[in-house]
């Protein structure tokens, strides 16, 4: 595997930009010969995956395409069509299957989500409100001149600010932000715990086709792309979901659980994500936080459960053991290597810290984007199976506690010892901590797929 | 020893499929639209009759040829696969369905060759016993419980867990007198009845978008 061409690919597939503030527009085509124009001024603006040896950019530009979208830019049917059955259908119609239904059904969702507009999802970030201003501007003056699309939403998004400085926080009150895997090709510092489990215990990269298109999986196999491979090629595909947390209801759950619970309500609050709210993973320190190994990054994502298979010290149904199973299923963690989700995105609405008022009813959460080859496989697959259901775990039909869609009806079993500081302990009738708002799927193409479609080029033959 | 994994036994039936060109539909249309109106969950015959852990009908036409460099080849015959998982032995297993749900036997089998009927009980046994294949190799999720048993673990786990999110904090003397009533009351509870146990999930899974 030779170095990925970082000049082909859009940037926000590579790295997070650990930039404070986003803002993503959402666009609709009336024209394809007019949304190929916009696509073609584009072109210059799109933020790649090259270094930023220079330094970094006041503001990044990125673009991703809907089907409906890539249908309204006119693509050759026969292209149309070799897209996945998922990304063709959407993810309003796949409710079903992710189990985006009562609470979080579509007929609940925001209108932009509920109708069927969303062409493009434009994404500008920005280290300060004057760069994310004025790229906005710009990118509508874009749009207005080339006449290519006009703007049917957009959402801000900002990285939560305690004590005048953005953190990795979120409403909830945890530090986020922590793993994403490493994948072959893709220049980054590495770090234990990453990447996927090896015999000898050492962690290696994913291979590359878990998150670009084109290139062998981790089975050895093309992911499914669509035909011709040059439009498929360094591209990938982008799950959005706006999730919106109910803050009150949570810290209210908090506060009667941990009455309740003999380890007290902050080791419950660690217990629900498998993290202290600063970081520091349970499975290295279950007793207590212990800031400076979530400073380090040989330490702070390098654990596995194998040695953990009670639950005792993270439980079985901790979010983060869920969600990243590690070695939890045996095999030395093979059976997870293709579920794998690289996660960008930031939170929305206003932070309000502890102890201050708060409500279900303002408008908060966090704006989840998760990149990967197939979203079937591996964004559906872990959400259905991971937290919407319990089976892997062996907790039966229990959900994730944190972002299940309990709708009331919501069980947490904490597993414990016979100490007196960590007893078991089981959570029951959970509400939702979470509901989702709306979101789509995306195809986010390479530079040169973008260059195809903004030139008509595109050719399946 | 094959068919059988501790108390689980493997069946693996084929029947043959009448093949009669003056039947409309073709005999395997009608099994395959009765198996498509067959109730799932708790009104399932296997649900009615006992023993069954899961179990699968499928109608099988042909062998299909893939093409080159493959030989074509074909079955004699279509065939209804009957593949399950029950508790205990093979004739006790038939012997429950018979009895259970004859009607939804007859109206399938009915169209396989052969087929005596169910009223005639010695000889439904034998034709399903010369149906059979021998299952070599099966896996059943079910940890060698019965099906009572898993029943009746499932319920146990649910109600413990309620139990316990019910009881959390009481004073010791209080919960143990609780415990003991909620003991004594658990094992007289009826055994809930098969296809029963579960939440209804609106998760599709195996299905062919997925």
């Amino acid at each position: 595997m030779s170095k990925l061409n970082a000049t082909d690919i859009q940037g926000f597939v590579l790295r997070g930009y650990n930039l404070p503030l986003a803002r993503y527009l959402f666009l609709h085509f009336e024209d394809a010969c007019r949304a190929r124009a916009l696509i073609g001024r584009l072109l210059g603006e799109v933020t790649t995956g090259q270094r930023w040896d220079g330094g970094k950019p006041d503001s990044t530009v990125n673009i991703a395409f809907t089907h409906k979208g890539l249908v309204a830019l006119e693509l050759p049917l026969a292209t149309l069509l070799t897209f996945p059955v998922e990304f063709q259908e959407g993810m309003k119609k796949r409710a079903g299957i992710l189990g985006d239904t009562e609470l979080n059904g579509p007929e609940r969702w925001d209108e932009l989500w509920r109708e069927d507009r969303v062409h493009a999802w434009l994404g500008v970030n920005a280290n300060c409100p004057e760069a994310l201003e004025s790229r906005c501007a710009q990118m509508l003056a874009l749009m207005q001149e080339t006449g290519g699309a006009v703007l049917v939403g957009s959402q801000d998004a900002a990285a939560v600010v305690i004590d005048g400085k953005p953190t990795t926080g979120e409403h909830f009150g945890y530090t986020d932000g922590f793993g994403n895997p490493e994948y072959l090709g893709v220049e980054r510092k590495s770090q234990p715990g990453q990447g996927k489990l090896m015999p000898d215990g050492t962690w290696a990269p994913l291979a590359t086709g878990e998150l670009l298109l084109g290139y062998a999986d981790e089975a050895g196999e093309l992911p499914v792309a669509p035909v011709p491979h040059i439009l498929a090629s360094n591209g990938t595909f982008m799950v959005y979901r706006k999730l919106h947390q109910n803050v009150a209801s949570f810290r209210a759950f908090l506060d009667t659980q941990g009455a309740l619970y003999g380890g007290g309500r902050e080791k419950l609050a660690a217990k629900f994500i498998g993290r202290w709210r600063d970081g520091t993973p349970l499975e290295l320190s279950p007793d207590e936080p212990d800031f400076p190994l979530t400073q380090d990054p040989k330490r702070s994502t390098n654990f596995t459960y194998g040695k953990d298979p009670e639950g005792v010290k993270c439980p079985l149904g901790a979010h983060i053991r869920r969600v990243h199973p590690r070695d939890a299923f045996g095999f030395n963690g093979r059976l997870i290597d293709r579920r794998r989700i690289t996660r960008r995105g930031l939170p929305y609405g206003r932070f309000v810290p502890e102890g201050e008022p708060v409500s279900d009813a303002e408008d908060r959460g966090v704006i989840f984007m998760a990149l990967n080859a197939s979203i079937s496989r591996q964004f559906e697959f872990v959400q259905q199976q991971w937290i919407g259901y319990g089976n892997d775990a062996r907790l039966g039909n229990d959900k994730d506690l944190l972002i299940g869609n309990h709708c009331g009806r919501g069980k947490f079993v904490v597993q414990g010892d016979t100490t007196k500081e960590n007893p078991p302990f089981i959570c029951s009738n959970m509400p939702n901590f979470v509901e989702l708002r709306g979101g789509e799927y995306f195809f986010l193409p390479s530079i040169t797929a973008l260059g195809m479609i903004a030139m008509s080029l595109v050719d399946p033959r | 020893m094959p068919n059988k994994n501790g108390n689980v036994y493997g069946l693996t039936l084929l029947s043959p499929i009448i093949d009669d060109e003056k039947a409309t539909p073709s005999h395997d249309l009608q099994i395959r639209k009765y198996l498509a109106t067959l109730p799932t969950g708790e009104g399932s015959p296997f649900a009615l009759a006992p023993g069954t852990h899961l179990a699968r009908l499928v109608v099988m036409d042909d062998v299909i040829y893939v093409g080159m460099p493959a030989c074509e080849e074909h079955l004699k015959s279509k065939y209804l696969v009957l593949e399950s998982n029950f508790d205990g032995e093979l004739d006790q297993y038939l012997n429950g369905l018979a009895e259970h749900v004859p009607e939804h036997l007859d109206a399938i089998w009915g169209h396989c060759f052969g087929y005596p009927g169910v009223a005639n009980r010695k000889a439904f046994v034998e034709y399903m016993r010369a149906c059979q294949l021998e299952t070599t190799f099966f896996f059943a999720a079910v940890n060698d419980q019965s099906v009572p048993q898993t029943l009746r673990a499932l319920h146990t786990r649910r109600a413990v867990a309620d139990f316990i999110a019910c009881h959390q904090g009481m004073e010791p003397a209080q919960l143990q007198a609780e415990f003991m009533q909620f003991v004594k009351e658990l094992g007289s509870e009826p055994i809930p009845r098969p296809g029963s146990i579960g939440v209804v999930r609106n998760t599709k899974t195996g299905g062919r978008d997925e």
